[in-house]
């Protein structure tokens, strides 16, 4: 399986998660799977400014040239995008939120109903499905972490495809490689 | 009442979040000695100067438009900064309103319980969130369709200018439709192939000559 993780860790303080993910990549490389990871801190993207250029200027694409056109030029690519970040403030990193904001190139702006509710058409005929994996702090609990699963299956559905798992770098680096085998 | 409105809208000045909150604030300014900043969250590099607001004002107002289904990222990057005011005595009470572009406000919910969990992590005393779908096409529509949109809005800022909360009718009636009924949905599905509702795109895409363009999938390409 073609995987593409984006590692939304801001800073060095956080460093827990970059070891965890650099262990979870080892780890399903040996499973023979396809891993590319972006540390997304060490890429350039300015945020979203609304224009809609990536819709109604150049179809498809960002009027914006930076490296964002690298992670969704992947993302469509891979079987599985696993999102990965520390919690704060309740939800992912302002810096992992900022990268998502900039894939809608990847969805086209005309109206579909999907489960009786009015999404975007698709752009692609493939679409990765979407998994997170989370790093608690302190003042993470069970219901931040329910509500960032509700809305990150939302965000799922409005790219066509599904939340496969959320789970916590808690769990075991075997149990997230055989979840991810099982997909 | 001193508030201090944040503006998360990533199009700043030129957003539909403005207009909305134009209505409001006038509204709101209507009771004698209340008085109100805005700040633009686009703005990022002033996170300084946003924290300092948010610590002063006896009421903060966070506005945004849903992007890929909670705060845009420009938000998010302002919730990071008052990190250090968790809890802290005397923060200011927060109200949120919340625009998207989907006519149904169901899509707008679980950033709404977000909010709810975010005015608690901070101690805030929280007033709320006003939910309002169908809000991409205000400043394209004419007068007479966003009329009673904007007196509602209004509304809202002159009952909270005057008490310090939102009025709860008033939300209900923007919230609406929560969800598109089985009619609705089904006029849609026979109207998809018309293009009708594909207009307001349409235009733009031919405006800038990239209608052929528009089912493009660069990234599949090469």
């Amino acid at each position: 399986m073609k995987i593409c993780i984006l590692n939304g860790n801001p800073g060095s303080s956080r460093n827990g998660l970059d070891c965890y993910l650099k262990e979870l990549s080892a780890a399903l490389e040996a499973e023979k799977h396809s891993v590319v990871q972006f540390a997304l801190k060490d890429l350039t993207i300015k945020y979203c400014t609304g224009c809609f250029g990536c819709w109604v200027r150049t179809p498809g694409e960002c009027v914006v040239k930076d490296d964002s056109a690298m992670v969704c030029r992947e993302l469509v690519r891979s079987d599985l995008a696993l999102y990965a970040s520390s919690v704060i403030m309740g939800f992912p990193s302002a810096l992992l939120k900022k990268v998502n904001d900039r894939l809608i190139p990847l969805i086209h702006p005309y109206l579909a109903i999907d489960r009786g509710e009015v999404h975007h058409r698709a752009r692609y005929d493939h679409y990765p499905q979407l998994a997170l994996i989370l790093k608690r702090q302190q003042d993470t609990d069970d219901e931040d972490m329910d509500i960032i699963s509700r809305i990150y299956e939302r965000t799922a559905l409005n790219m066509k495809s599904s939340l496969a798992f959320v789970r916590s770098t808690d769990t075991s680096i075997g149990e997230v490689v055989n979840e991810i085998s099982s997909i | 009442m001193k508030l201090a409105v944040f503006n998360g809208s990533p199009r700043g000045r030129r957003s539909n979040t403005r207009i909305l909150l134009e209505h409001f604030l006038k509204g709101f300014s209507e009771t004698e000695g209340n008085s109100h900043e805005v700040y633009y969250l686009n703005l990022v590099k002033e996170q300084d100067q946003f924290k300092r607001a948010f610590t002063e004002a006896e009421c903060v107002l966070l506005a945004f438009p849903l992007y890929t289904d909670s705060m845009p990222g420009v938000v998010k990057c302002f919730i990071e900064s008052p990190e250090p005011f968790v809890s802290r005595k005397s923060n200011p009470d927060l109200g949120f309103i919340v625009q998207s572009g989907f006519p149904e406000a169901a899509h707008s919910r679980m950033v709404e319980r977000y909010n709810e969990k975010l005015a608690s992590r901070l101690g805030c005393c929280y007033l709320g969130t006003i939910v309002k779908g169908g809000a991409e096409e205000i400043q394209v529509q004419p007068p007479q369709m966003t009329a009673k949109l904007f007196t509602r809005f209004y509304k809202l800022g002159r009952v909270f200018g005057r008490d310090g909360s939102f009025d709860q009718s008033l939300i209900e009636q923007l919230a609406k439709p929560e969800r598109l009924s089985p009619i609705v949905l089904l006029l849609l599905q026979l109207l998809r192939p018309t293009g009708l509702l594909n207009f307001y795109w349409n235009r733009q895409l031919k405006k800038n000559g990239a209608y052929s363009r528009r089912f493009a999938a660069p990234y599949l390409e090469k």
